[in-house]
């Protein structure tokens, strides 16, 4: 648990430094760094939102996920947390995919016609 | 200093959920009538650009009270989806939201 306070932390930090730049930066996090970050609010598997209005992310179609990521990313959502680890995390569009996948994978959500 | 900008940013997190009133599951069925055209259709899709409509089905009531707040203010883009909860009433939201989270296979 500090582990992942620790990370946030860090995280919220970053951007608060961070200025504007388009290109994505690197800033020395794995993508395990970063797929622990998602976990830390979306539960490991993206199924134990900390919080009641966070989602559950797991068994969601993965270019859903990626088009919601590439928007906070972009601003077209507007959501102060999500705006700001997107830019912390520096999520290159490869990330994005990936724990997009990663939590596509996972048992959850499911469509309202099944 | 970092900690502090944690706790105050975990603080604003907990202030940012207002009520969250629970919802009448029955209701939010009726009220949920028109999202089924897109939501309900598995493997449907967006166009323009093309993607996945969501699965709403076990979503968290809180997160889709939120959703179709942000759709409704502006704070998320998309036309249709503004189009459709422009006109619903807290009350319609948090039913909606409450028959989305209980639906089960």
């Amino acid at each position: 648990m500090y582990r992942l306070i620790l990370i946030a932390s860090v995280l919220l930090s970053n951007s608060l430094m961070a200025s504007h730049h388009e290109q994505v930066e690197d800033v020395g996090l794995t993508f395990e760094d970063k797929l622990a970050a998602c976990s830390a609010c979306h539960g490991v598997n993206g199924d134990q939102p900390l919080m009641p209005d966070y989602p559950i992310l797991s068994g969601q179609y993965q270019d859903y996920l990626e088009v919601a990521l590439k928007a906070y990313k972009t601003g077209r959502r507007q959501h102060m947390i999500m705006n700001m680890q997107v830019q912390a995390l520096a999520l290159t569009d490869a990330d994005i995919s990936k724990l997009a996948a990663y939590f596509a994978s996972k048992p959850g959500l499911i469509g309202l016609g099944e | 200093m970092v900690f502090r900008i944690f706790f105050a940013s975990l603080l604003l997190m907990f202030l940012s959920f207002g009520s969250l009133a629970d919802g009448d599951v029955a209701q939010g069925e009726i009220k949920a009538e028109t999202c089924l055209g897109c939501h309900a259709v598995t493997g449907y899709n967006n166009v323009y650009p093309t993607y996945h409509v969501p699965k709403l089905g076990g979503q968290s009531a809180g997160y889709i009270a939120s959703a179709l707040n942000a759709y409704k203010n502006g704070t998320r883009v998309h036309g249709t989806m503004h189009a459709n909860v422009a006109n619903l009433t807290d009350t319609d939201i948090a039913d909606i939201a409450a028959f989305m989270s209980s639906y089960k296979k």
